[in-house]
């Protein structure tokens, strides 16, 4: 019995020695058609722990790789190094994981159209893959401009075109926004689905109505609040209390396009003019009427260098100026068709009467408005602060009086840190709008199976998830090289293994839930077609290791 | 007085070093501490000066001694992503986490004396035999698990006991005193504390017990019982109240310890104390703010360290003659 295995071994190894020997000539020969070995590639991630999906997807992706010859090591980090490294050591990594959030100022498509792949973002902005092609970069320039809708729409379908053909990111999925209520306390009729976002959104929370006696809206936030400030994109749980405080001229609406809100109406009287006409009986909370300086105040404060964050959404502002007694005319430097989208439906109106003094106080220190934290928060939109403690639970009530009053009395956000108990809490009525679910969806629709009245709601999100290579880096740089790489990766079983089933594949930088603008493409896994279109490039597998081309040579060094 | 010098000045080491231990960590971390909040549309320039507003472009042993001159002011920095003072932000979550904290510890302790001194006078017994493994069991249980099949069971299963908050969604109080004293408050404490205090009451249970049963050795316990004097005033009278002195240390230690540990009892029960806060610091990777937590952890920690060395050498003078010699 224990000669067995020494039999086989030698008999293996005789064997393996035969058809080396045999097929050396073959190898040797293939050796000269091709370059350089392809360098170890490192595929950066987020840490296991902080983000398992993307860590996920990227052993995928490295799978796929693996199969084309290419030796590459998944390397999962905290999330502030891989953005240091991402960021600001653009010419040092070969392949990370990203993602981009949906936000619904993306709902126009302009922001990432532009920022992710315009030349004039590659060295310190969005473009950090290093993406440049001057065709891109005209069609990108025009579609800005345009603002007649079924030419910009032409102009966004060329431009996916050509990301798509020259794929600068290997887009994975779209994933899925999860929530769900009770429907014993909100009607289900009137939780909104809005394009992009899903059904937690401005929409639901103002325009939900009780379904029985209970006229709290109870949600909940997975983690604590940073601070309640319309000077400061604080975070996206932030901005759903900045959402329903402070009242903006237009609101992106449940199909994803600009809508007047405070404002009556919003008239273009020639590309870089328009003129906002104001509704009227527009109030503060403090009870103080919202005056057409407090709108221009409320454009001019991010302008001035306080709030950066707020500050790249009114720099094509270049002048405004008081027309009779309700309207405010807005001149542009430039045509801008995301203007509407990206500048009124962003900016919150805030009160000068509040916000002067204090911006006058922070001139000359080196603090910005956003370390100025209202004690009690005072805006114009349909719900008020009642009170608010950042670690736990923020309080809103409906203003009665406002044109668009909510239909329940309370809003109520309340910090859950744990998953199973968010959903116990649902359960049991301590929340009845899970509107922060990190955990399974499948627990979700087993908890909907089993207690009446919880209903889920899944919608595609804005947001997207790829695989960024690094252009600057060969092979990387070579069309073809991505082209292969793209198509080795299976986008269907990204979903199925990495996200459950909660998310749907992504071809394109502009989402498929924002199906005005979006391009559909069919789009197959196939690693046999991916080694051809290496092959027809010139790369060769040698020893079961991709090279490159005839007469490259490798001269780079694996990120350490 | 020279006893209390020493050990002041001992604690004000700690304190130095570990301050130092913190500032260096992190910013010896591999990545920007800005990086995880400037927003890759900002300017070089607007870069610069969100760095310049956190101290960030000067040279490391300038920032040092900025931040050790803040820190004898009393200021701990400005958090990244809140952008308020850290010192509000702590001492704001401050209140609950020792709530929940001392009531956890006087439950675990009362609970430990008592046990342990019945224990020790059980010696030898079947009841002994099977609380001191019971005992080591729920103290050796990981405090999330003990805390989740307490959440499952009493607040999703029974519904005795709300599952997570400090207080009722929207719940009204006219003061924090109010709020703290409310069945309300006492209500959503009760899971978190009684987390706390089974895996708390393993220590005081198991010093009392092995300190009174040296204690039941002593000459004068051999006398009471020579004198004829009852069983339960020889345990509680004469033993268990000698057996207390190292129990009474360990409370002040365990104090300090647990103000930093609550980390995962106030996760599983979404309780807004401190560890909560150092959690989300960490996790967004706010520096000022996880730095402070810390060095606020440790001063609660050494400061009791002290206050247990002052009370045993006010219990056992010959501490304090030890030093001398």
């Amino acid at each position: 019995m224990t000669d067995m295995p020494f039999l086989h071994r030698r008999a293996l190894l005789l064997g393996g020695t035969v058809l080396a020997a045999a097929s050396a000539p073959g190898v040797r020969a293939l050796a000269q058609q091709a370059g350089g070995q392809i360098r170890r590639i490192v595929l950066l991630s987020a840490a296991q722990a902080s983000d398992p999906q993307e860590f996920q997807a990227a052993q995928l992706v490295a799978q796929a790789w693996r199969q084309l010859g290419l030796d590459v090591e998944v390397r999962g980090l905290p999330r502030p190094q891989l953005s240091d490294i991402v960021w600001r050591s653009r010419d040092r990594w070969d392949t990370t994981m990203w993602r981009m959030v949906g936000r619904p100022e993306r709902s126009d498509p302009d922001e990432l159209v532009y920022n992710l792949f315009h030349s004039s973002t590659r060295d310190t902005g969005f473009n950090f893959v290093g993406y440049l092609n001057p065709q891109y970069d005209a069609v990108a320039e025009a579609q800005r401009r345009e603002l007649d809708q079924a030419r910009r729409r032409a102009l966004i379908n060329e431009a996916q075109q050509i990301v798509m053909r020259d794929n600068p990111y290997f887009f994975l999925v779209y994933p899925q926004n999860v929530v769900a209520f009770n429907s014993r306390v909100i009607r289900r009729e009137t939780v909104v689905d809005q394009a992009g976002i899903g059904q937690r959104n401005f929409w639901t929370f103002n325009g939900a109505e009780p379904a029985g006696q209970q006229r709290d809206l109870i949600c909940n936030a997975a983690e604590a609040l940073n601070a309640i400030n319309p000077l400061y994109i604080s975070g996206a749980i932030d901005s759903w209390v900045t959402d329903l405080v402070w009242d903006r001229l237009m609101r992106v609406g449940p199909d994803g396009l600009p809508r007047p809100w405070s404002a009556e109406s919003v008239t273009y009287v020639n590309p870089t003019t328009l003129d906002v006409k104001m509704r009227a009986g527009l109030k503060w909370h403090d009870g103080r009427p919202v005056t057409l300086d407090d709108v221009i105040f409320s454009f001019q404060a991010p302008a001035g260098g306080k709030s950066p964050m707020y500050r790249p959404f009114v720099i094509n502002i270049a002048n405004m100026e008081k027309i009779g007694d309700d309207t405010v005319r807005f001149t542009l430097r430039e045509a801008s068709a995301s203007f509407l989208t990206a500048t009124l439906a962003k900016i919150n109106l805030i009160p000068k009467h509040v916000w002067e003094p204090v911006l006058a106080r922070l001139e000359g220190t080196p603090q910005n408005a956003e370390s100025y934290q209202e004690p009690q928060p005072i805006g114009s939109g349909p719900w008020k602060v009642t009170r608010f403690r950042l670690q736990e639970e923020v309080l809103l009530e409906k203003v009665a009086d406002h044109f668009a009053a909510p239909k329940f009395d309370r809003w109520i956000l309340r910090v859950v840190t744990n998953t199973e108990a968010s959903l116990g809490m649902l359960r049991r009525g301590e929340i009845n709008f899970l509107s922060d679910y990190r955990g399974d969806p499948a627990l979700l629709q087993q908890l909907a199976r089993q207690v009446p009245g919880i209903e889920v709601a899944a919608a595609t999100d804005m947001g997207f998830r790829f695989v960024a290579p690094n252009l600057r880096r060969p092979p990387f740089d070579d069309p073809e090289f991505r082209r292969a790489l793209m198509t080795a990766i299976n986008r269907n079983l990204m979903v199925q293994a990495a996200w459950n089933g909660f998310a749907v594949p992504a071809n394109s930088h502009v989402s498929a839930a924002l199906t005005a603008w979006h391009l559909p493409e069919q789009h197959r896994a196939n690693i046999q077609q991916a080694r051809q279109i290496l092959e027809a490039a010139g790369y060769r597998v040698v020893n079961n290791r991709l090279h490159y081309p005839a007469g490259r040579q490798e001269t780079l060094q694996p990120l350490q | 007085m020279r006893y209390l010098a020493s050990r002041l000045l001992q604690m004000l080491l700690v304190l130095w070093v570990v301050a130092t231990l913190l500032f260096l960590m992190f910013r010896l971390m591999p990545a920007d501490p800005t990086s995880a909040f400037i927003d890759p549309t900002f300017t070089m320039e607007q870069q610069e000066q969100m760095r310049a507003a956190f101290g960030l472009d000067k040279p490391l042993w300038q920032q040092y001694l900025i931040y050790f001159a803040n820190l004898a002011r009393g200021e701990f920095g400005q958090s990244f992503f809140q952008q308020r003072p850290v010192l509000e932000i702590l001492l704001s979550a401050l209140p609950n986490t020792l709530v929940l904290t001392v009531s956890a510890l006087l439950l675990a302790y009362l609970f430990g004396v008592l046990a342990g001194a019945w224990l020790a006078w059980k010696r030898g017994s079947r009841v002994e035999a099977a609380a001191v493994p019971a005992v080591l069991t729920v103290r050796a249980a990981p405090e999330f698990w003990l805390g989740m099949i307490l959440l499952a069971v009493f607040g999703f299963g029974l519904g005795w006991f709300p599952s997570g908050g400090a207080n009722s969604a929207g719940a009204r109080f006219d003061s924090e005193l109010a709020r703290i004293l409310s069945l309300d408050f006492l209500a959503h404490m009760a899971l978190p504390c009684l987390t706390l205090a089974l895996y708390l009451q393993g220590l005081p249970l198991l010093l009392m017990r092995s300190t009174m049963l040296e204690v039941m050795q002593e000459d004068y316990v051999t006398m009471a019982r020579m004198k004829g004097l009852p069983e339960s005033r020889i345990v509680l009278r004469h033993a268990a109240r000698n057996a207390l002195l190292p129990v009474v240390t360990a409370f002040a230690l365990g104090l300090g310890a647990t103000v930093g540990g609550n980390v995962v009892v106030e996760s599983v029960f979404s309780w807004p104390g401190l560890g909560r806060v150092l959690v989300t610091a960490v996790a967004a990777s706010d520096y000022p703010l996880a730095q402070g937590a810390f060095l606020l952890i440790t001063v609660v920690l050494v400061v009791m360290n002290f206050i247990a060395d002052l009370l045993y050498s006010v219990l056992d003078p010959r501490v304090t003659h030890g030093a001398r010699g």
